[in-house]
């Protein structure tokens, strides 16, 4: 439950959500980490601190450069700890909620 | 009488539309998101003790409402393979908030088993932003 709550933590900021996204795709260098984010790079570097206290990513040294790379595993914990339903409702009123604001647009344009 | 436990499960959306739209969009089979407009199958009487039948993929949902209060709430129960044979409950509150409409479902009664929890199929689902919706959620 401990770990559950430090993925959860780790996953509820928007820049932590888009370096998981990002290192989804393969491991990166810091720099290519951060180089997308308007921030600090202290700050990306406490982002990566969180996220490796939740377990969700690994360093590993390839000659003189440190490749950082996603361990998903901890993401499972908050998949299974989600109800088949509560996922089910909450994409049904994704697209509910869409097609209202796609109606609002067409009105306005 | 089942001593199974259960869950409830609450999601919220603040929907730019006025509370009669929203209540008559949800009951519209025609509109993307309610569950009756994925139906193959659907028989949809939404009026107190009518009776809705939808399938999708070959597995049937069932239901009979309890309450219908146009812009207001909307109560039905809610039967298929993955309630265990338990009769859970919907309800749908339409709550009016400036111009939009804050629609809160709550689906209560659920058995807390670990058919009914998500696995493997969650994976490209989070990634593709589901975790962004979970996790405002939980920060609530």
């Amino acid at each position: 439950m401990e770990q559950l709550t430090d993925v959860l933590s780790a996953i509820s900021h928007p820049t932590r959500r888009a370096i998981i996204r990002r290192l989804a795709k393969g491991p990166a260098r810091f720099l290519d980490i951060a180089e997308p984010f308007d921030v600090a790079l202290n700050a990306v570097t406490k982002h990566l601190k969180l996220l490796a206290r939740a377990g969700l990513i690994a360093r590993e040294k390839r000659g003189r450069e440190v490749f950082i790379s996603l361990r998903p595993e901890g993401l499972r914990l908050v998949a299974d700890w989600v109800h088949e339903y509560e996922r089910f409702w909450n994409a049904s009123l994704d697209v509910f909620e869409g097609h209202f604001r796609q109606q609002t647009r067409s009105k306005k344009s | 009488m089942s001593n199974a436990k259960t869950i409830e499960i609450r999601v919220e959306r603040t929907i730019p539309a006025s509370p009669s739209d929203v209540f008559d969009g949800w009951l519209n089979p025609k509109t993307p998101g309610t569950p009756w407009s994925m139906a193959e199958k659907l028989i949809l009487n939404p009026v107190v003790d009518g009776l809705f039948y939808w399938a999708i993929s070959g597995t049937a949902h069932y239901g009979r409402f309890s309450h219908v209060e146009r812009s207001e709430r909307i109560q039905h129960t809610w039967m298929s393979p993955n309630t265990s044979g338990l009769e859970s409950t919907v309800t749908v509150t339409f709550k009016k908030k400036g111009k939009d409409t804050v629609m809160t479902l709550v689906h209560s009664g659920l058995p807390d088993t670990d058919g009914g929890r998500s696995h493997e199929k969650g994976w490209n689902y989070f990634l593709d932003g589901f975790l962004s919706q979970l996790t405002k959620s939980a920060a609530t």
